[in-house]
């Protein structure tokens, strides 16, 4: 018995060790690149020698492109009027107090390309966080459940006094910009009216999907046991009766207000002035401008302001980023300059 | 099943509570008690054999997990400002936006706990089913169950080659003497085979008529320490200790089956009491980092509470109520006070990303990363044994690259530990035993017989041809280096031997000469080749014992068989004796030796064989040696002997002998079974009866063992060096070895090093003369310092301590010899704490463990000596010159790649918060942002975490050839490293005015214009994108991911402002980012921010590389030469260097050669006990 015991270890012992012969190396790592970290890697040096043909290239690069964003902006005729009219001496001196329907003249320059009407205003915190919540998406998209509950984001403009909701909810919409303009060129005397276009002033995007109205037709039937916001004079279907497409939540005006200002100082398009009958943009002569002024801003001394401007591929007028590719433009260039004599300095007695 | 009352449940649990706290456990055998129901059970309390290691249960996972993680400060924070932002009137964000970044962070790591505890369910499961054998009563023999079926109280077989289920104690095995070998490989690593012997010697055994009572200690986790008795009947009691517990994860060996007794089970086996899971430290690196966590907290505290501050002025300056200034739900407007109150809290949650959410996690990534590329590097594993690197601690990589300190152990560290027997002395002495009637007994003859028989190692028989065969080869060889060295040996000892020396030589002529015993051996070796039944393997606990044995075998002297009792030796003439043993004193690390008391079976005299260290030897050397003539003479010859074996670094070892009468015997072994079976203090007592036992000895000879260097060592050594790690190697030999061993890895310079000796205030004295000295200022002062044991006890003395570590400090390297396990800790504690340097101990036996755990990294290397002090490190490597590789280029790059990362993630953050926070300056501070929430979360989770990671884990700033030939490089990491107070507000100025960039360009252009928010907010969101990732590009070399960040932000961005009409009330980007794309402008700013916000760091970078060259440039621009010209360039660095080191000056004190009398260091040691104070020595090596 002991035997065949001792016989059975031994193969088993001989087995085992066949085994382990072939499995000698198991625990051997991988030879490749990646667990032997010899993966190739690409890294420039900062040396002077490499970075100064850098530098002249930047800057040269930086130098025409400033320099073709001077040019273009320095094409861009832009004419701004302030009309909040707190002060004696601005264009509309009285128009705060008389409350209705003002109206002054200015010269405008010859323009060339499409010229753009905007109104801005002044110290208006559009981007304030609270302000900015204060609006219900889903109303605004059309969804007829939200106009019977409006989302509590638009609290305290979600319900009027009589716990009525109010539609378009919250403080966006309410605090709607309703003053109005009217252009008039003066021709030999005579006042001629310049047609404005206010098509396609808001975003695409905005009219066509983030925007819509319900499909009640008529429109007005959507807000049946609504009432409109506290400081409209009309209600949202109403807002435009020349043009009934142009009513509830994708009213131009209303899109471009809703588009909240990114910084407290800011302008929004108000009209284009129309292509048709001034291809060429506006020419030159005497205008006045009709106002009825409705927004009140000097309780908060904000400003507002009417702005012509014609646009070109970088926008509006702006003199900063143009300047700025100059200046950095030379700064890289005087720098490789720098470079060049401290290569020169450090780096050719050491190759010696 | 009965009811029971709630009461009788609560006395019942009290009652288990109590007798598992019980200091002695009584047990009984189950077997009369089967069948019946649990209540009845006697081991009913303690807990059955089947374990669970995981941490969670299935249904328990969510709320157990998030309690562990909310262990987390971090993590607190964050959820404490997800639920801030629940509170509507500070809330910035939605709420439920709010929780993304903290749920992401908490499921990832639960997702990773949870995987990590399936595969611990997995292996328990796997455990707690393996198959064993129970006794049953029932069956009348043993049946098979399962482990986790074992309680406490059965009977359990175990047959050959099987695991053991649970503690055991050893009743019976096969073997007729009741001995049972285990392999513990699985608890330590020691893959010897360990002898239990059965308590009861009874073969006849049989489970069913067991009625003893077995009492034993309460569970602990030391693995070589078990305390039992078991009443066998009424009134008598035997002891049984470690030798007789089969621990559970050991395996049988060579024993055809066991039978035990259940004495621990489950969890309170010493294997799993044993199990403490992973390791837990916290990196110098960590340390640093939570700093600048509090600094980023004071940070954060400022910005809002300027926040808070502005919106209060702006409030107030506010004419009137304009209308975008929206009322709460109530209508009423708060008051300024309250609101700014209120807004402060509104900017934490804003600005919360100042405390990066994901550094946390990420680093945690990183460190899985890089471990795992150390652990897959070839160049650390090891063929012989077939072992990689092993990582224990998971998060202290970065350490690597700071060691300022190295404690190295010398014997398997420095060594091969694999031990060739090279000399021996052997002393003439004339005895003439009173029964030895026909035989003489040569001195020599007697000195290889106790050198056979004072051992533990135990003979198996091997199976393996192969291996057998090796081993005889091993043999050959050995014996005939013996041979060969032998005549060389003579005539150097001759050559430097002085008149008074002579004499001995003479003496040692017989043992020494070779001839003898390699004629001998040639007889013995003709005879064994035909004996192939001859295949002795020896499995010896310390290789010591086993090269003594292989090599008295040589001599002919063979060890056939060692049981518990007897021995059975071979004599070269072919006599085999068998000595009954009647006890093995075992070593220990106090006593320094061991012995072993055998009946000689011709003389029938009890005579004890003692074999030790020679300092432990000689102090108990019977008077005849203190007196004078030719015994002392014998003594101190020895001792020359010894000193001249250690100065060529061999290791030494005496061997004495005592013949002990009858009456003496008899009256020690009443003591000696007294002790045996006390339960308390019992090593004390039992060492007490060794050290009763071992005196007035009869010295028989001394031996030297080589163990020689492993490869590569003084290279490794060298290296370090130049790193600028101080090394210092703590051993437990003797001076003489230790010095030896040291210049032969280049520890100690040979051309440049003198002996003086001077109190320790003298030589600090000297040294800081020598260093004031204006004429010294560039030279590098070489002194090494030598210390023993003894000395260095008083060194290490609270009052002499700074002096110690002031004039250690000065030292390039440093010597311990003759130290305790203990002092080795208390020498790194005291470097670690009044240096605060960053320390590393490597060490590879039991006797390194304490130093192991006392360093800030510990390194335990794979050898010979078991793998207690694996099981004790950080990292794990099989040899010592790994250390290079691991620490110079992993340690460098792991390092220099966490240092980095974390530095990126604070800047990262800073910046892109800035923006948020400039941007409140024109929002009124109401706490707005120009960013559309999800992205700002995507921003940090998504778009600009993943390069950082990847460079935290794959980054090679120099390559591993540079750092390994030019160690120097490693210098940069020590001390405070590239991770440093300055590099910290630099890289968070760069953050601010980067982010002043990134905000005010955009803002200048958008000015006074029709610009909407998020409109607004894409070019910076874009440029901050490109600047944090073209910041890192400076550093990163895998630009590849970069792009892909870029890539992906477009992508992800694009895609949710094209999907997302009215999902995201009331902040919706939608169509934003496709409008900005459509406009050049946007390009335009995009370019020129970025260009602007990176201009000054790369200036900054071009020249630093131009002028100011740091070693790291130096080293990268090498790395781009082609190999061979780096090469050309690092051998002239080379001999550059090595010329500038030839200057020297020497210290005033005269010089005198190495070691010139060791004898003095010798009496000097033994004479340390009358030296008081101050009054001390120190052996210093100056140059």
């Amino acid at each position: 018995h002991i035997l065949s015991h001792y016989n059975h270890k031994h193969k088993y012992i001989s087995l085992e060790f066949n085994v382990k012969n072939q499995l000698k190396f198991t625990n051997r790592p991988d030879n490749t690149a990646f667990t032997q970290q010899r993966l190739p890697a690409w890294q420039p040096i900062l040396s002077a020698g490499i970075v100064i043909p850098g530098f002249v290239l930047i800057g040269l690069a930086f130098i025409g492109v400033g320099v073709a964003l001077f040019v273009t902006s320095r094409s861009i005729q832009v004419l701004e009027r302030d009309y909040t009219g707190d002060e004696s001496g601005t264009p509309c001196a009285s128009c705060a107090n008389s409350n209705v329907q003002n109206s002054f003249g200015f010269c405008f320059p010859q323009s060339q390309g499409p010229v753009f009407f905007y109104y801005g205003l002044s110290n208006y915190f559009q981007n304030y966080r609270r302000y900015g919540t204060s609006k219900d998406d889903n109303q605004l998209y059309g969804v007829l459940k939200y106009f019977t509950s409006p989302s509590d984001n638009c609290a305290p403009y979600a319900y009027n006094s009589n716990n009525q909701p109010i539609v378009p909810c919250g403080s966006i919409a309410n605090s709607m910009f309703n003053d109005t303009f009217k252009l008039y060129q003066t021709v030999n005397g005579t006042r001629q009216e310049v047609s404005l276009d206010g098509k396609g002033i808001a975003w695409w995007t905005d009219y066509n999907i983030k925007y819509r109205n319900p499909t009640n037709n008529p429109l007005k039937d959507a807000f049946n046991g609504t009432v409109k916001p506290i400081y409209w004079s009309k209600p949202a279907y109403e807002l435009d009766t020349s043009d009934p497409s142009n009513n509830g939540f994708v009213n131009q005006d209303f899109l471009v207000w809703m588009r909240r200002a990114a910084l407290p100082d800011f302008r929004k398009l108000y009209r284009r002035i129309s292509q048709d009958k001034y291809p060429d943009g506006l020419p030159a002569g005497n205008y006045s401008l009709e106002i009825t002024y409705n927004y009140r801003v000097y309780r908060f001394s904000g400003k507002k302001k009417v702005v012509f401007s014609n646009v070109s591929w970088m926008g509006g007028k702006n003199e900063f980023l143009g300047i700025a590719y100059l200046v950095v433009g030379s700064m890289c260039v005087f720098m490789s300059i720098v470079m060049l004599i401290v290569y020169a300095k450090f780096k050719f007695p050491d190759e010696e | 099943m009965t009811w029971k009352s709630p009461v009788a449940l609560v006395r019942e649990a009290l009652q288990g509570q109590r007798a598992r706290e019980k200091d002695l456990r009584s047990l009984m055998s189950n077997l009369p008690y089967e069948g019946l129901e649990k209540g009845k059970q006697p081991n009913r309390y303690f807990p059955s054999n089947a374990i669970k290691t995981t941490k969670y249960s299935l249904l328990l996972f969510i709320p157990m997990n998030l309690y562990e993680q909310f262990h987390r400060l971090a993590n607190i924070y964050f959820v404490g400002l997800a639920i801030l932002n629940f509170i509507p009137v500070v809330n910035a964000f939605q709420p439920e936006v709010a929780l993304i970044p903290i749920c992401i962070i908490l499921s990832l790591t639960a997702l990773k706990d949870a995987w990590e505890d399936f595969r611990r369910y997995q292996s328990d499961k796997k455990l707690n089913n393996t198959p064993c054998f129970i006794y049953s009563r029932k069956e009348k023999q043993f049946v098979e169950r399962r482990w986790k079926d074992v309680r406490v109280g059965d009977f359990v077989k175990v047959v050959c080659n099987e695991t053991i289920p649970a503690d055991l104690l050893l009743l019976y095995t096969s073997d007729p003497n009741g001995v049972c070998l285990i392999e513990t490989a699985n608890l330590d690593g020691e893959t010897n085979l360990k002898q239990r012997t059965a308590v009861s010697g009874n073969p006849e055994f049989e489970p069913e008529s067991f009625n003893g009572i077995v009492v034993c200690e309460k569970p602990n986790n030391n693995l070589n320490h078990f305390k039992c008795y078991m009443w066998v009947s009424n009134t008598q009691k035997v002891g049984a200790g470690i030798e007789s517990l089969l621990l559970r994860g050991c395996t049988v060996r060579n024993t055809d089956h066991a039978v035990g007794f259940v004495v621990y089970a489950g969890h309170e086996t010493k294997s799993m009491l044993n199990n403490s899971g992973p390791r837990y430290k916290r990196s110098k690196l960590e340390r640093r980092l939570n700093i600048d966590v509090f600094f980023c907290f004071i940070l954060l505290f400022a910005m809002c509470l300027i926040g808070a501050l502005g919106h209060f002025i702006w409030l107030y300056a506010l004419p009137g109520v304009p209308p975008y200034l929206v009322p709460p739900a109530n209508g009423h407007l708060d008051s300024p006070n309250l609101s700014s109150f209120y807004m402060f809290f509104t900017m934490i949650i804003l600005l919360q990303i100042l405390i990066p959410i994901s550094l946390y996690v990420s680093i945690e990534l990183v460190k899985i990363g890089q471990i795992f590329l150390i652990t897959n590097d070839i160049d650390l594993y090891d063929e012989e044994t077939d072992s990689r690197i092993q990582c224990k601690a998971l998060n202290i990589t970065e350490d690597l690259g700071q060691i300022e300190y190295i404690f190295s152990d010398k014997t398997g560290t420095l060594t091969e530990n694999k031990m060739v027997f090279r000399r021996c002395s052997i002393m003439g002495t004339d005895r003439t035993g009173s029964s030895s009637r026909c035989q003489k007994i040569d001195p020599y003859l007697e000195f290889f017989l106790a050198l056979t028989i004072c051992n533990t190692v135990v003979v198996s028989m091997t199976n393996n041809p192969l291996e057998t065969l090796s081993s005889l080869v091993k043999n050959t060889g050995n014996i005939l280096k013996c041979c060969k060295r032998k005549p060389k040996r003579n005539r150097t000892f001759t050559m430097d031997s002085d008149d008074q020396f002579q004499p001995s030589v003479k003496m040692e002529e017989p043992g020494t000469s070779g001839l003898q015993p390699c004629s001998l051996h040639a007889a013995s070796l003709h005879d064994k080749h035909p004996l192939t039944s001859d295949n002795l393997r020896y499995e010896a606990e310390s290789p010591d014992e086993a090269a003594l044995v292989y090599a008295t075998k040589a001599y002919g002297f063979t060890l056939l068989a060692r049981t518990p009792d007897s021995v059975t030796v071979r004599l070269p003439s072919g006599e085999v004796l068998v000595f009954e043993v009647l006890d093995t004193l075992t070593f220990d690390s106090n006593r320094k030796r061991m012995s072993v008391l055998v009946r000689h079976p011709i003389t029938k005299e009890y005579v004890l064989y003692t074999k030790g260290a020679d300092y432990a030897i000689m102090e108990l050397l019977g008077t005849p040696y203190a007196g004078i003539g030719n015994e002392k003479n014998i003594a101190a010859v020895t001792q020359r002997h010894l000193d001249c074996y250690a100065k060529e670094g061999l290791r030494t070892l005496c061997i004495a002998k005592k013949v002990v009468s009858e009456a003496v015997y008899k009256h020690w072994l009443v003591e000696r079974q007294r002790a045996l079976t006390a339960i308390d203090n019992r090593e004390v007592l039992i060492m007490d009866t060794a050290v009763q036992l071992e005196t007035n000895l009869t010295l028989l000879g001394a031996t030297g063992i080589e163990d020689r260097l492993q490869e590569n060592v003084p290279d490794t050594i060298m290296a370090l060096r130049q790193a600028g790690i101080k090394v210092w190697v703590l051993t437990g030999d003797k001076p003489e070895t230790a010095v030896n061993i040291g210049y032969a890895c280049r520890l100690l310079e040979d051309e440049d090093l003198i002996t003086c000796r001077a109190i320790l205030d003298c030589t600090l004295e000297e040294v800081r003369r020598y260093n004031s000295d204006p004429r010294n200022v560039d030279t590098t002062l070489n002194i090494s310092l030598v210390i023993d044991g003894r000395t260095l006890t008083m060194a290490l003395s609270p009052d002499l301590r700074g002096d110690f570590v002031d004039l250690a400090k000065h030292c390039r390297s440093v010597l311990c010899c003759r130290v305790t396990p203990l002092q080795k800790s208390r020498v790194v504690k005291v470097i670690r704490e009044k240096l605060k340097v960053m320390t590393l101990a490597v060490g590879d036996g039991a006797n390194d463990v304490n130093m192991i755990q006392a360093a800030d990294i510990g390194i335990g290397i794979s050898g010979q000596e078991g793998m207690q002090a694996v099981m004790a490190s950080d990292f794990a490597i099989s040899r010592f010159k790994h250390l290079k590789k691991l620490l110079l280029v992993h340690g460098h790059w792991c390092y220099t790649r966490l240092a980095n990362m974390i530095i990126y993630f604070f800047y990262k953050n800073v910046a892109y918060v800035n923006l948020l926070f400039w941007y409140q300056f024109f929002c009124g501070f109401s706490g707005s942002t120009m960013i559309d929430y999800w992205l700002l979360i995507f921003f940090n989770l998504f778009f600009t975490s993943l390069p950082p990671i990847m460079f935290g884990i794959m980054d090679r700033d120099i390559s591993a050839e540079m750092l390994l030939g030019v160690p120097e490089l490693y210098k940069t990491g020590q001390g405070e490293g590239d991770y440093r107070f300055t590099t910290f507000w630099v890289s968070i100025l760069d953050a601010f005015y980067q982010s002043l960039v990134c905000f005010f360009i955009p803002y200048f252009v958008y000015q006074d214009s029709d610009i909407d928010m998020f409109t607004f907010g894409t070019p910076l969101n874009t440029t901050a994108l490109f600047t944090i990732l073209l910041h890192l590009s400076i550093e990163i070399k895998s630009w590849v991911i970069m792009l892909g960040s870029v890539l992906f932000y477009f992508i992800v961005t694009l895609a949710y402002s094209a999907t997302c009409v009215t999902c995201n009330p009331p902040s919706n980007p939608y169509w934003v980012l496709q409008n900005q794309m459509a406009d050049p402008m946007f390009y335009l700013i995009c370019i020129l921010s970025t260009v602007v916000a990176l201009l000054p760091r790369y200036t900054f970078h071009v020249l630093r590389n131009s002028i100011a060259l740091s070693p790291l440039i130096e080293a990268k621009h090498l790395d781009r030469l082609d190999p061979s010209m780096r090469e050309e360039w690092m051998k002239e660095w080379r001999s550059y260097r090595g010329g500038g080191q030839v200057q020297r000056s020497t210290l005033s004190t005269p010089p005198s050669p190495t070691l010139e009398n060791p004898v003095d260091i010798f009496s000097e040691s033994l004479a340390v006990s009358d030296i008081m104070g101050d009054d001390f020595t120190l052996n210093v090596f100056g140059q």
